[in-house]
């Protein structure tokens, strides 16, 4: 048998296999479902609204907020300097360069802490680092900064420097104080980086 | 799984070390071939032998096939395989000037390595050429960088701007290299060389 021949009857077959076959577009996971659960598990994924508020406050240029609520949600509401992907559109081509880096903190967050960890649960998974998850989402962060509760007088010195840094990152914030989740107020915009400056704020979030 | 080195299953130092021993059996290949000869190499552009031709085409089906399979079988992530970007005026002015150093000098670059590596003299002058067609490229960057970067298309795939998917186009490819290899081997018998 001629040499081309001999060829043409492996690779014609072969070509055939392939063009019938679906294109494999999965996105392979990198951590087994044993490594995920020990991550999980370890819950160093979050981050206290402290740290955050913080991080915010010293501008700290390593900082990400990524709002994984939809596009109408983060329109209403989104904390300073924060960018939307949507849930939905977690694994779309064009947020990968900012979800799969090695030099910011991606910080996810949506109202409570559930759609926040899908989000870093996904990510984690195929093998990115460096992204986080506000722990309480957004409703425990209004109730951090906007409805800081007085502790006890009994309380530590611990509690009430907490007290005090809630309180005045409250006001650096935007909300100092008048903002409580009953009353639906105009946000008094301390800070031009609070996006949503003069809109009507709804309550915190909900989910 | 794959590619290795991204994903860190092998060092970057390993990497180069296997693409160093890939090249040696690369280059023993060629010159087992008998592509050491330039007058095998310009007989692909007067049809008296088409050698080169079917084994380069012949490779990059089955590098093709190769790297379907795998990606089916999820042994290799082809969105990690890096695909050189296309400059679309350079891509076609460097093959213009390619083929022409191609047919007057009878090598490309790495055969005139192969060629180099026996001692001929032609290769050695080739590589030659080769280095002051480098240098000259960089001396003058200024006046062609231009035409270097125009027409910049990112880093398309044949199959993606034909909106087909990777394996019908790698199946209709299949066809149209085996009609080649058909055709090449008339012209060996059209043009037939007694000694080169």
């Amino acid at each position: 048998m001629k040499p081309r021949t001999l060829l043409a009857l492996f690779i014609i077959p072969m070509g055939l296999i392939i063009a019938a076959v679906p294109q494999n577009k999965t996105k392979p996971y990198k951590l087994t479902a044993d490594e995920l659960l020990a991550e999980v598990n370890t819950r160093t994924q979050y981050l206290t609204p402290d740290a955050v508020a913080d991080m915010i406050l010293k501008k700290d240029p390593s900082l990400q907020l990524i709002d994984v609520r939809s596009q109408d949600e983060f329109e209403k509401f989104s904390l300073p300097g924060a960018i939307n992907i949507p849930a939905t559109d977690l694994l779309s081509e064009q947020y990968s360069d900012i979800l799969n880096q090695d030099v910011k903190m991606n910080v996810f967050y949506s109202n409570g802490s559930l759609v926040a960890n899908e989000a870093w649960m996904v990510t984690r998974q195929l093998g990115y680092h460096n992204n986080y998850v506000l722990e309480g989402g957004l409703n425990y962060w209004f109730d951090a900064f906007m409805n800081t509760q007085k502790p006890a007088s009994t309380s530590s010195d611990e509690e009430f420097a907490k007290y005090d840094f809630r309180k005045s990152a409250g006001l650096a914030l935007g909300g100092g104080g008048v903002v409580t989740a009953t009353q639906e107020q105009t946000s008094a915009s301390a800070k031009p980086a609070l996006k949503p400056a003069g809109k009507k704020k709804k309550a915190a979030g909900g989910c | 799984m794959g590619p290795l080195a991204i994903n860190e299953i092998i060092s970057e130092n390993t990497n180069l070390f296997l693409a160093f021993i890939i090249g040696i059996g690369f280059g023993f290949v060629l010159e087992q071939s008998g592509f050491s000869s330039s007058r095998k190499l310009a007989g692909v552009f007067y049809g008296y032998d088409t050698v080169v031709l079917k084994v380069f085409f012949t490779a990059a089906i089955t590098a093709m096939l190769g790297l379907l399979f795998f990606s089916l079988f999820g042994w290799i992530d082809l969105n990690l395989v890096y695909v050189n970007p296309t400059y679309l005026t350079s891509a076609i002015v460097g093959g213009i000037i390619m083929g022409a150093g191609f047919i007057m000098g009878g090598y490309c670059p790495g055969t005139s390595f192969c060629g180099a590596s026996i001692g001929k003299i032609d290769a050695l002058v080739f590589i030659g050429g080769l280095f002051i067609g480098v240098f000259i490229f960089g001396i003058g960057y200024d006046l062609w960088d231009g035409m270097y970067l125009a027409n910049f298309l990112g880093a398309p795939k044949v199959s993606e701007s034909l909106g087909l998917t990777d394996g019908i186009f790698a199946f209709l490819l299949i066809i149209i290299a085996l009609a080649m290899f058909w055709v090449a081997e008339w012209a060996e018998k059209k043009f037939p060389r007694e000694e080169y």
